[in-house]
């Protein structure tokens, strides 16, 4: 059935090209070129070409636009020396000339410049320009800003395509390319409304080959691997010579273990281009979306094989090395291809990162490096190497293995830094990332205090590592995500995600995502809300599965990914059950986990806040909070806090209870209010410094250093918070976390880092270590000869040469 | 202790001070927005009474001109505009002698530059060709003219002389962002913090490193580029450094110092302190030759100098009882 259709595409095709022919005498050179570029459009790129070669030459009046297309052509088929021949020619012309050439043979010359770019990155410079001076030629020509748009989004400049784009669109509305050109935008950036972008631009040309290949790209991110292999093959149909399309085919065909159909993809794609390094490309990007870096580095890096000139697999086989921790190799291959593409923003971000991480320093722990700037590096690694220590064994425990060490951890103080280390470019919206036995996470300092937990966030990134490894990185993302949060969860009170009114009532209203395009909520969100629903949904079904199966299930259902199961079944195989039935269980679970506070929350219209009983009662809470009508107020939040024991919004009713209990002097009450907080909330910074302050003065000393400890999870870097935990350690005689703390205080070189560093050598000494604590003071002495306090320590330790102090 | 005070006693550790008495000068601007007038006052009033309880400045050596007198009348002595400014200058002129140490303090916004870089006051700005002029009849003064504003930098070529310490809060006047600078200047001169090298008194050397260092950290904290670097110029050459030390720049802002030293009454004290004293010296001989020397050496020689004076200081203490 295909094989005649293709035949008789072909033999249409033949005609129209004798038809041409015939023409020629008729002086109508024009369709020549439309022709062409209809063939090129449904992959007859032989037919195209005969077509573009009669049209250049019969000299007819487009016959640079012609010239030009052969150009591209020659290049798509792996030609670079005809292409560089053709697009040069074009070029010549130009610089002679071109001054007087007309809007659309100054499209031919972008056209040109951009074939000539992959060798030649001023070229690039010189397409712009003559893109530009098309557009000034003819305002009302779609084609230069259509093809700007390209170029833009080709080196990742996205809001010069998205202008680009916008202008073409305005020009035409439905035109189908600037359609897809938005989509291709919407894509790059992540944004919700990519296949509702693509299905317009395929609403106004159903045979555009692109648009198809784009959605089976969605698809395909999405873990839809059937729908991915239709949408491919619709683009084939459409257009047998995209090696995009050839490759979204070959990638679902690799991740579904399918090597039949990956080689016949293979196959077509050499049909194209007999060395197709595109299509490895491609390739090498899908599967890293589906966080197989490994493989991806290999598909790299066949690419580079296929053509060592192209800077697009030089640049995915570097950033892959640099996911796997390659860093030279990743720089090397970067480095390269940077520098036959230097206008590439992602190549150009992440070399300038390479520069920076040059100035970062490294803290080895047993089984960890933790890479982070030197002014930081040993303060943060006085906190995060033992905890991941602590989360290695502990995950090792619960997923019964062991990932390979040493596993790196890099933290960068500004996201942007973070951002461009994940996906290139800044604005990436994640805390932190892991590439498998590589995690890149923010430092606490990247944002502001308050907004994150650094250590919830390290353990999640390393529970990502279990995960991937213990199912040779073949776990669904949903099954992921949830496991990581669920480990946050048990990991520490208050660690990982809650539930939001807005979920509950989504939950309510039916908008939740079904187990079975759960991915979807992660990949291609349809509302802004409906990312961080997945997270904690994802959890929430993880958390049922390990409480109804038992914890050995989570491991068989990595184990059965790794062995090449889909979700189906892996549902069948472990659980016993299909992806339906498992949604209905996950259903009653969920009413009976959150059946009080459902019976508050009104179902959500998708849009502000969840109304209902809840949000109504706290609201005149607040109200009668204002009001100073302090025992109606309480009444009003012990009501709220009841229908809503797991709310931990910042105007949650435990402190709300708290302020009331506070002012009237009761501190035990304010104290329980804010404990049942800070249990719920993990960057409660406020909430956890009063608790610290009330606990205190309440004189349960351990209780205020449980609180501290907390917060240094949230903000590390306030050396005040570090001496009072020190203070507070000395008078439990927790002689270790006294020391951990001092020299915490120095590492933040706080304003007065004398009497800082004296204060560690005291602690020193206290832990039994009255050598370093001996020249720890006669550096302090040696700096400040007259400082009586330190003086008097030394002496004092000259006196105990041994034994410390007590 | 019996603390005796010397009028705002100019102290100086192992390099010897010009010995004589100490006269300030402080001046807020104008402040543009009540914060700025808050900060500003804050850190003046920090400073004036510390000159005044732990330096011990007598009234007539202590000058407290501000952009409004009656937001502070016990400590504001007049409006700061351009007239009484030089007015103050010149009664200090008149008031102090050869040797002494006159601490000008200018806090608040600055704009213009070279010659025609201002401190903003209200009415006409004073701008640096005016305290080039107001400040020549204080020459044999060892003057310390800080300039805490924002733009202040070309101060230091128009100001530079001998026996001039000329510090700047910007490396020039193209900084002209918001600073704040003056606030930890005003903590390091007004409190131990300052006090590197815990000797009681705080050196114009010292609190410009703290203040500059606690700069550079409040940038860093907040992700920040800095907009602010200040720089001292001590040596007369005109070119500030910003981090100045024992010889060149600095030289001078190191023998200058502000705290109260403790004058021992009991003949005792007097030989222990004198002994430590001669120590501290050493310690600092040491240190200079530390490059130079067997690092064992080296830090043998400093523990048996640093046990003598932990010793001498312990003597001290059995006399005169702990500090309060």
């Amino acid at each position: 059935m295909k094989r005649a259709r293709t035949l008789g595409l072909f033999a249409l095709t033949a005609g129209i090209v004798a038809c041409a022919q015939a023409q020629q005498d008729t002086a109508r050179p024009p369709s020549l070129v439309s022709l062409g570029e209809a063939l090129v459009l449904r992959g007859k790129l032989t037919e195209a070409d005969s077509v573009f070669r009669l049209a250049v030459t019969r000299a007819v009046p487009e016959r640079r636009s012609a010239l030009a297309a052969r150009a591209e052509l020659a290049s798509r088929r792996g030609n670079a020396a005809e292409a560089a021949r053709l697009a040069g020619s074009i070029a010549d012309e130009f610089e002679r000339d071109g001054a007087r050439w007309s809007a659309a043979d100054l499209v031919a010359a972008g056209r040109a410049y951009v074939v000539l770019g992959r060798d030649d990155a001023q070229s690039l410079r010189a397409a712009l320009r003559a893109f530009d001076a098309a557009v000034s030629a003819d305002s009302n020509l779609i084609e230069p800003r259509i093809r700007l748009g390209d170029l833009f989004l080709d080196k990742y400049n996205a809001p010069d395509a998205r202008a680009s784009y916008r202008e073409a669109l305005r020009l035409e509305p439905k035109n189908p390319r600037a359609l897809l050109g938005m989509a291709e935008v919407l894509s790059f950036e992540g944004s919700p409304g990519t296949t509702a972008a693509v299905r317009a631009s395929l609403a106004a040309n159903p045979a555009l080959a692109p648009a198809h290949a784009l959605l089976a790209r969605q698809h395909l991110d999405a873990e839809q691997y059937d729908s991915a292999a239709i949408a491919a093959g619709r683009a084939l149909a459409a257009d047998s010579s995209s090696l995009e399309a050839w490759a979204m085919l070959g990638a679902t065909a690799w991740l579904r273990d399918d090597s039949t159909a990956f080689a016949r993809a293979r196959a077509g794609a050499a049909s194209v281009n007999p060395r197709p390094a595109e299509f490895y490309a491609d390739i090498a990007e899908a599967v890293s979306r589906h966080r197989r870096y490994a493989e991806s580095e290999r598909f790299g890096r066949e690419a580079v094989a296929l053509d060592s000139a192209s800077s697009r697999a030089l640049g995915v086989l570097g950033i892959n090395e640099l996911r796997l921790g390659k860093i030279d190799d990743g720089r090397a291959h970067l480095t390269r291809a940077f520098e036959r593409d230097p206008f590439h923003v992602w190549y150009k971000n992440t070399l300038d990162l390479l520069d920076e991480l040059q100035k970062f320093r490294t803290v080895s722990t047993r089984r960890f490096q933790i890479v982070a700037p030197a002014a930081e590096v040993d303060l943060l690694a006085a906190y995060l190497g033992p905890l991941l220590e602590e989360a290695y064994d502990s995950l090792a425990a619960r997923y019964e293995y062991q990932p390979t060490t040493p596993i790196r951890i890099e933290l960068y103080r500004r996201h942007a830094d973070f951002s461009v280390r994940t996906v290139g470019l800044a604005g990436l919206g994640a805390l932190g990332v892991s590439f498998g036995t590589v995690l890149v996470m923010d430092a606490p300092s990247a944002r502001d205090p308050g907004s994150f937990n650094w250590g919830s966030t390290a353990w999640h990134e390393l529970a990502h590592t279990f995960t991937l490894g213990l199912s040779a990185h073949r776990v669904p993302r949903w099954f992921s995500e949830g496991l990581s949060v669920l480990e946050e969860r048990r990991a520490r009170p208050g660690w990982g995600a809650d539930p939001a009114p807005e979920f509950l009532a989504a939950f309510k209203a039916g908008g939740l995502l079904p187990v079975s395009r759960l991915n979807d909520g992660f990949v291609r969100p349809s509302h802004p809300a409906e990312l961080g629903f997945s997270y904690y949904q994802a959890s929430l079904l993880c958390e049922m599965i390990e409480a109804r199966w038992g914890r050995p299930a989570l491991v068989k259902m990595l184990q059965a990914y790794r062995d090449g199961q889909d979700t189906p079944g892996v549902f069948a195989s472990v659980l016993q059950t299909t992806p339906n039935a498992l949604a209905e269980q996950f259903s009653t679970w969920f009413r009976q986990r959150f059946a009080t506070t459902l019976a508050s929350i009104a179902p959500w219209t998708g849009n502000g806040p969840a109304t209902g009983a809840f949000a109504s009662t706290l609201a005149e809470a607040h109200s009668l909070l204002e009001q100073k009508r302090a025992a109606e107020a309480k009444a009003a939040f012990e009501r709220a806090e009841a229908m809503f024991p797991d709310y931990a919004g910042p105007d949650a009713p435990s402190l709300g209870l708290a302020r009331l209990a506070r002012d009237r002097g009761d501190k035990a009450a304010a104290v329980a209010a804010l404990a049942r907080h800070t249990a719920l909330d993990e960057s409660a910074f406020s909430a956890n410094a009063l608790e610290a302050s009330l606990r205190e003065e309440l004189g349960d000393v351990k209780g205020a250093a449980a609180a501290l400890e907390r917060i240094l999870w949230i903000a590390p870097y306030d050396p005040a918070l570090h001496a009072r935990l020190a203070d507070l350690a000395d008078r439990l005689d927790d002689r270790a976390r006294a020391l951990r703390e001092r020299r915490a205080v120095v590492r933040l070189a706080p304003s007065d880092l004398l009497e800082a560093r004296y204060q560690l050598a005291r602690a020193l000494a206290r832990a039994g270590d009255p050598a370093a604590a001996r020249r720890e003071i006669l550096q302090v002495l040696e700096a400040a000869p007259g400082f009586e306090k330190a003086q008097g320590l030394l002496l004092e330790l000259r006196k105990q040469p041994q034994g410390g102090m007590p | 202790m019996i603390a005796i005070g010397l009028a705002a006693l100019l102290a100086v550790a192992p390099q010897q001070p010009a010995a004589g008495a100490t006269h300030v000068l402080l001046v807020t601007g104008l402040s543009g927005e009540p914060r700025f007038a808050t900060a500003f006052h804050a850190a003046a009033a920090s400073i004036y009474d510390a000159a005044k309880s732990r330096w011990i400045a007598s009234d007539s050596s202590l000058v407290f001109l501000a952009e409004d007198p009656a937001k502070d009348p016990a400590r504001i002595t007049g409006r700061a505009t351009r007239e009484a400014l030089a007015a103050a200058l010149l009664k200090l002129g008149t008031r102090s002698a050869p040797g002494d140490v006159v601490l000008i303090v200018l806090i608040g916004h600055g704009s213009g530059q070279g010659a025609d870089s201002r401190f903003n006051l209200p009415g006409p700005d004073a701008t640096a060709a005016d305290f080039a002029t107001w400040l020549i009849p204080l020459a044999g003064r060892t003057v310390a003219l800080v300039n805490a504003s924002s733009g202040s930098g070309d101060f230091v070529a128009l100001l530079s002389a001998k026996d001039r310490i000329v510090v700047t809060a910007t490396k020039s006047a193209m900084e002209r962002n918001e600073i704040t600078f003056f606030e930890h200047f005003a903590k390091a001169i007004t409190s131990e913090a300052g006090d590197a090298d815990r000797d009681g008194r705080v050196t114009l050397l010292e609190a410009f490193g703290f203040a500059r260092r606690e700069v550079a950290k409040g940038y860093q904290t907040k992700n920040l580029l800095a907009t602010e670097h200040a720089i001292l110029d001590d040596d007369g050459d005109g070119k500030g450094t910003a981090e100045p030390g024992a010889t060149g720049d600095g030289a001078l802002a190191r023998t200058v110092a502000f705290g109260v030293a403790a004058l021992p009454s009991d003949p005792r004290v007097t030989a222990l302190v004198t002994e430590r004293r001669a120590l501290e010296a050493q310690v600092d001989a040491l240190r200079r030759r530390k490059s130079s020397m067997d690092s064992t050496a080296y830090e043998r020689e400093l523990e048996r100098l640093l046990v003598e004076i932990a010793t001498k200081s312990a003597a001290i203490r059995a006399v005169t009882g702990p500090k309060p």
